[in-house]
């Protein structure tokens, strides 16, 4: 039965290999109680990114209808995971000079900082999709929260994340053409961190990868905050790719192949060592060298996590990164895969667990970055949102009921 | 979504949340169309529900606020010990106390004032009526009367005939107070048919343009008005004419369509030039056409041999003088 004072908010990821949608009733906005399911598998995405409107549409609302026919309850609004590979994103700081005379900071040298260090313009066409807040530093001391503290210059940065104007408004109206509105856009990175990782591991620092279908997030914490964050458009689809031209077998077999045989990292060493390729025994069917696929995959697999590597640059020091690498997605289920990010970013790596609280059926990689939209959109609310006087009366309730029908 | 403790302005450049997010119909699936209707539907029936809402808090304050039960004891008021009339008529004291009979007990704040207005215009005399109450114990009945203009004569079974007055706006009423020997004056309605509706009669049609000839003959021609007896609607629906029996005329015809004004004066001439005939009695007088005014006259025979033609031209032509009046 759903309660009054509850809203039922969907989350979804419209990712490359598939629809993903929960169902969640969210109460008092601060407990979750995820109540459907729907998946679906994709169509009209590529790497992240609609190409086909139509199809796109049919695969997302048909995952939508199934989690809320599934949770016996109409979705009101929608919390979308964002990837692509066209995802960018820079850092910017800013420092002001502390304005009152006994040298005590105020709200508004905070927002006089804060303003500036948002300022930077983006480059036409993108569209901001997260602005992350770096701790603040008051004369060079890195302080959660400088308000009446004495000192005489106060910094912030801010990793802010775009992307292009039209990649998201495609996402957006994908989710819109169910009659449905967008109301907080979750990087997938950041949802898929959020949910694998503790407070405490953050704190330490941990590499988060979240190897899809067809893009690759990642995201580095460090002293509990978001250091950088990034997207990649190489993942599994390329390892499919790459085992169908090298063995000559179609991407379907290939798929096949990658999902039974391949590895991180190479483990057969006999070359007699052969699988069959469709393994019925009918006609066409034929056998191929283990070493072969184990070596195609290894070497792929090395190659996007060494790029993901490059990608995060002097950001990326080993000895800041006590937790290591956690691992998640589709593709983290290929075994080995620990083996080789381990050897690539010298880090003990993992499959990421999700948290005690998620039912066993929601624990396949498939469900983190949904599960960790919510959980992400609820601390960050719960963390980060300012003491606001709470709206009650006549009017509000009104608008309530107009906002959600 | 911004992940910082924001207390800043919006950042320049576009964010996400600018995006327009509304998708056109072509453009959402079955699905989205149902919902979207839904949605409106939705809508709808909550805004008829509140609109019903605020109609029915409208109305329960309303009726609240007018419950003459609530009022008598929010408002210290009195029995009614003194019911004031102001009229521009001729009904009295005694017949407002009458015809309010309100008990010796009933409180100001009590009384049913639109119940007692339909009581006052019942008998069709009072046309319209103002009650207010003053406090603590006074009511006061303003009341405006209708004028009568003629009379009818109505007669009910084996009952002897009864005399109603009518007014300008063609209401039937008994009529109460008034001085006789003006109502003497008025002359009889003939050709009409009253209807009975309810306790009195519904209105006579046409009574506007009878009352408008009326009081322009009283106003403009008093000598001969004094001598009218009866006026027949009878033709009035059919040919647009008002006849006129008059004490020495048996017939004078006027119709609506001329200026009542010029009939009267033609009347006036006719009346005036056949009284220089010798012992003329004038039948008819016929004022209904323009221009002409046929008259037919009751003569001795010698006469009748000298009158030409029965009927004469008014004014047209110098040279008839002899014949025309």
């Amino acid at each position: 039965m759903i309660s009054n004072s509850s809203r039922i908010v969907g989350a979804v990821e419209i990712g490359t290999g598939k629809i993903a949608v929960l169902v969640g009733e969210i109460a008092r906005g601060r407990s979750l109680n995820i109540i459907g399911v729907g998946v679906a598998p994709a169509r009209g995405v590529m790497k992240g990114e609609v190409v086909d409107y139509k199809a796109a549409c049919e695969a997302t609302h048909q995952a939508l209808e199934m989690a809320e026919k599934r949770a016996g309850a109409r979705i009101e609004e929608v919390w979308l995971a964002q990837t692509g590979g066209q995802l960018d994103a820079f850092y910017n700081e800013a420092s002001v000079n502390v304005k009152s005379a006994d040298n005590t900071v105020t709200q508004l040298d905070i927002a006089s900082v804060c303003a500036l260090a948002k300022e930077k313009e983006l480059p036409a066409g993108r569209s901001r999709i997260h602005e992350i807040r770096r701790p603040f530093r008051l004369d060079g001391r890195a302080v959660p929260d400088p308000e009446h503290l004495s000192g005489r210059r106060l910094e912030v940065g801010y990793w802010i994340v775009h992307g292009p104007e039209s990649k998201v408004s495609d996402n957006i109206h994908v989710v819109g053409g169910y009659h449905l509105e967008v109301r907080e856009l979750v990087l997938a990175s950041l949802a898929s961190g959020s949910l694998l990782t503790t407070a405490e591991e953050r704190t330490q620092g941990v590499l988060v990868l979240d190897i899809g279908k067809g893009v690759s997030d990642y995201v580095l914490y460090r002293d509990g905050h978001v250091l950088v964050t990034g997207t990649l458009p190489v993942a599994g689809e390329h390892l499919t790719n790459d085992l169908s031209i090298g063995l000559r077998v179609t991407a379907a077999q290939a798929e096949l192949l990658k999902l039974r045989w391949a590895r991180g990292t190479g483990q057969t060493r006999d070359k007699a060592d052969k699988v069959w390729l469709n393994g019925d025994g009918a006609f066409g069917d034929r056998q191929l060298p283990k070493l072969a696929i184990e070596t195609i995959a290894a070497a792929r697999t090395l190659e996007l996590l060494e790029v993901i590597k490059h990608k995060l640059g002097p950001a990326f020091l080993a000895e800041h990164c006590g937790a290591g690498v956690v691992l998640t997605g589709g593709t983290s289920r290929m075994p080995g895969i620990e083996e080789a990010a381990a050897r690539v970013f010298g880090l003990p790596a993992r499959r990421g667990e999700p948290p005690s609280w998620v039912k066993d059926e929601l624990k396949d990689p498939m469900f983190s970055t949904v599960l960790g939209v919510f959980q992400f959109g609820l601390r960050t609310a719960h963390e980060h949102a300012m003491p606001q006087r709470r709206k009650t009366g006549l009017l509000s309730n009104l608008t309530k009921i107009f906002a959600s029908s | 979504m911004s992940t910082a403790a924001d207390t800043t302005a919006s950042p320049p450049g576009r964010s996400w949340r600018n995006i327009r997010q509304e998708v056109s119909a072509p453009a959402m699936s079955r699905t989205g169309r149902r919902r979207q209707l839904y949605a409106w539907v939705k809508m709808g029936a909550v805004s008829t529900f509140l609109a019903a809402a605020a109609w029915g808090t409208y109305v329960v304050v309303h009726s609240w606020e007018t419950d003459r039960a609530v009022l008598a004891t929010a408002v210290h008021s009195e029995p009614v010990r003194d019911i004031v009339l102001i009229t521009d008529g001729v009904l009295n004291q005694q017949w407002v106390n009458g015809t309010l009979a309100l008990p010796k007990t009933a409180s100001l704040m009590a009384l049913d004032l639109p119940a007692l207005r339909d009581r006052l215009l019942q008998g069709g005399q009072v046309r319209g009526a103002v009650l207010s109450r003053n406090f603590p114990d006074a009511l006061v009945v303003t009341v405006q009367e209708r004028t009568p203009v003629a009379r009818v004569q109505v007669s009910a079974g084996a009952g002897s005939p009864q005399q109603l007055l009518v007014a300008k706006d063609g209401v039937v009423y008994d009529g109460l107070n008034y001085d006789k020997q003006m109502l003497a004056t008025l002359p009889w309605l003939d050709g009409v048919r009253l209807v009975r509706h309810g306790g009195s009669f519904e209105p006579i049609a046409g009574m506007a343009d009878v009352a408008a000839l009326l009081s322009m003959a009283q106003l403009q021609a008093p000598n001969l008005y004094r001598d009218w007896l009866i006026v027949s609607l009878a033709r009035l629906a059919d040919r647009d004419e008002i006849v006129v029996k008059a004490q020495d005329i048996p017939e004078i015809v006027f119709t609506r369509k001329r200026d009542y004004f010029k009939q009267i004066a033609q009347l006036d001439y006719v009346v005036d030039a056949a009284r220089s005939l010798p012992e003329p009695t004038l039948q008819s007088v016929n004022l209904s056409l323009d221009g002409q005014v046929p008259v037919r006259l009751t003569s001795t025979p010698d006469e009748l041999q000298k009158a030409v033609q029965p009927s004469f031209q008014l004014n047209h032509s110098p040279r008839k003088a002899k014949r025309d009046l």
